[in-house]
């Protein structure tokens, strides 16, 4: 497979390469995702099965001019118990992809996390990961995590890191370069992330991760860009062309990538990890483009091998 | 060359510029054997601090001329530990020597923190310089003596403690193993992760001049077919010339078991103070005493 190096190319993959998957969209009357779900519906990657309000659905597919007939409604007008029902059709193999609608993001992921009835199996470590088109960089961009897991401790770090690994994988990168980012590339006793990340390279050099060539601490820079390698001469595998960053906290991977989305342009597709099956869950403030990202990423991670 | 027999110790010692050795209550038979050696052999002059009729009566017996020595009568043995150490300290020796006075009074002169010899912060240790019968070249191996546990902080020194060793040995860019008990990381084992925060140091260049790797198994360090076997990677394998063990039982097991049981000999000196000083024990032999004095004076 050649590797994929943009979001449309993902898109692209996608809609020529992948079968059509089942989406389950819970409180699926939302205005702020019915467009990527249109989109989706129309380019022929996914089959919506819209749980929610029959109502409000068909109004929306009317003020948006969409037949509704093209999407699978169940009326449960309870965003709690549509959110539960949408779980169960994916825990089932009713559906390929859960995605949130219009549900506080605290019911939806109490739904997820259910023990019995939820997609997380047991003391798995759920996580996020996006990929990052950068029109400044020349390839995608893996990061994690900017959603779910703000203070990530060691253990957490590592499932981190081989979600983004396994996902940068299925985008036909077979060895991926990741960087473990920080201030510096110094080791420092009183930088607790610096000593995780120096205990994350020595695992991947004992092939005890995802096999990957994994460096850190490293800043942004020497992760970035070879110049800067070149003019610090730190000697690092990653050399400049990182496939997949992973940050010490939310907050620096958080304002990462909205830095980069509000002055950079760059747009995003993001996934849970960790989950039996893909799951989407996007911020209103993302682009309609970014949304319909996360949808094409969903079906190529939820693609059988 | 670097030196690959003790014995090279002191035929590179010889080549230096002669140190002077002070022997604190050096007033036993194999204490004055060794020390005149040392002197015969040229590395080293010597200034004794113990009983000056007690060290006359001794040479006497062993056939030794005292006239080589510069002796300053102090009959009290915790007197001549101070003593010696002072002597240190006004700059009249450059490497300190434990004679007939307990290990707990030699050690409590060199910490003491007003007249002792220890830099405020430094972290005093113990390097030992094995020549193994069964092995290719020396072993320089960290602390079996001074500290139990060491922290991470006490490892980064030692780290560098070893390092600057293999380089007065004309060892130029050393390999050294961080021996655990297998090559494998785990959180919930300390030494692994400090095994891991010490060679991303040494890839960072924050620990310089030698080629570091870790964890290991002591197997993999110092023997090349079981690191082909467990298909172990490693720049270091089966080839160490540095060994930082994990704890003092590691290395102390190691230090007696090679010596009782597989016919080695070592140097070993305490490292950290503001000079090297030997803290050998009665039941070393003499040829051990003689190295460690060749070492120290190449550390000095």
């Amino acid at each position: 497979m050649k590797p994929i190096r943009s979001l449309d190319q993902l898109a692209e993959h996608v809609q020529s390469s992948c079968t059509k998957k089942k989406i389950a969209v819970a409180a699926a009357e939302d205005s702020n995702t019915f467009d990527a779900i249109v989109k989706a519906t129309e380019n022929g990657i996914v089959e919506a099965v819209m749980l929610g309000s029959a109502e409000r659905i068909r109004q929306l597919c009317e003020e948006k001019s969409f037949d509704p007939a093209k999407f699978t409604i169940i009326d449960i007008p309870d965003e709690l118990k549509a959110t539960q029902e949408a779980v169960r059709m994916v825990k089932a193999g009713e559906a390929d992809i859960l995605m949130k609608g219009l549900v506080g993001t605290d019911k939806f992921l109490k739904a997820v996390l259910d023990k019995s009835a939820g997609l997380l199996p047991a003391k798995q470590i759920m996580s996020y990961v996006c990929a990052l088109e950068i029109p400044a960089y020349h390839k995608l961009l893996f990061i994690s995590d900017t959603a779910v897991l703000p203070f990530p401790d060691l253990n957490q770090k590592i499932a981190m890191t081989n979600f983004s690994i396994k996902m940068a994988k299925r985008f036909g990168i077979e060895k991926p370069k990741v960087a473990l980012i920080g201030a510096s590339e110094k080791v420092s006793l009183t930088f607790p992330n610096s000593i995780d990340y120096a205990m994350i390279s020595k695992m991947s050099q004992r092939h005890q991760l995802e096999e990957a060539i994994i460096d850190g601490p490293l800043d942004v820079f020497l992760a970035c860009d070879k110049e800067s390698v070149e003019i610090k001469g730190v000697k690092t595998a990653i050399d400049g062309d990182a496939d997949i960053l992973i940050f010490p906290n939310i907050e620096v991977s958080n304002a990462f990538y909205k830095g980069l989305m509000l002055f950079a342009g760059a747009e995003l597709g993001g996934l849970i990890q960790g989950t039996e099956k893909p799951v989407v869950v996007m911020s209103r403030s993302e682009s309609p483009k970014s949304k319909y990202y996360c949808i094409a990423l969903a079906c190529l991670m939820a693609e059988e091998r | 060359m670097s030196v690959k027999k003790l014995d090279q110790l002191i035929d590179l010692a010889k080549t230096k510029e002669k140190k002077k050795l002070v022997v604190a209550y050096g007033q036993d038979a194999h204490t004055l054997g060794a020390v005149s050696k040392a002197v015969d052999l040229g590395f080293v002059d010597v200034i004794i601090v113990a009983n000056k009729e007690i060290v006359e009566k001794v040479c006497k017996e062993e056939g030794i001329d005292p006239s080589k020595f510069e002796i300053v009568n102090e009959p009290n043995e915790i007197s001549a530990g101070r003593k010696a150490v002072n002597l240190i300290n006004e700059g009249k020796g450059n490497m300190l020597m434990k004679g007939l006075i307990s290990s707990d009074n030699y050690m409590r002169a060199i910490l003491n923190k007003d007249e002792g010899l220890l830099p405020a912060k430094a972290t005093l240790s113990h390097i030992s310089v094995f020549e193994v019968p069964t092995y290719h070249k020396l072993l320089i191996t960290s602390d079996v003596a001074v500290i139990p546990a060491p922290d991470i902080s006490q490892k980064i020194s030692i780290a560098n403690y070893l390092i600057k060793t293999a380089h007065r040995l004309d060892i130029e860019n050393p390999k050294m193993a961080l021996v655990c008990l297998s090559e494998k990381t785990n959180p919930k084992i300390q030494q692994t992760v400090d095994a891991a925060i010490i060679t991303k140091m040494a890839d960072r260049g924050q620990i310089k001049g030698a080629i570091v790797d870790g964890p290991m198994g002591f197997d993999l360090a110092i023997d090349q077919e079981s690191a082909q076997i467990k298909k172990f990677n490693s720049p270091v394998a089966g080839d160490a010339d540095c060994i930082l063990w994990s704890n003092i039982e590691a290395g102390n097991v190691f230090y007696k078991t090679v010596t009782k049981l597989c016919h080695a000999e070592l140097a070993a000196i305490v490292v950290g103070a503001k000079c090297p000083a030997i803290l050998s024990s009665r039941g070393d032999s003499t040829k051990t005493k003689l190295y460690s004095i060749a070492l120290a004076a190449l550390m000095a």
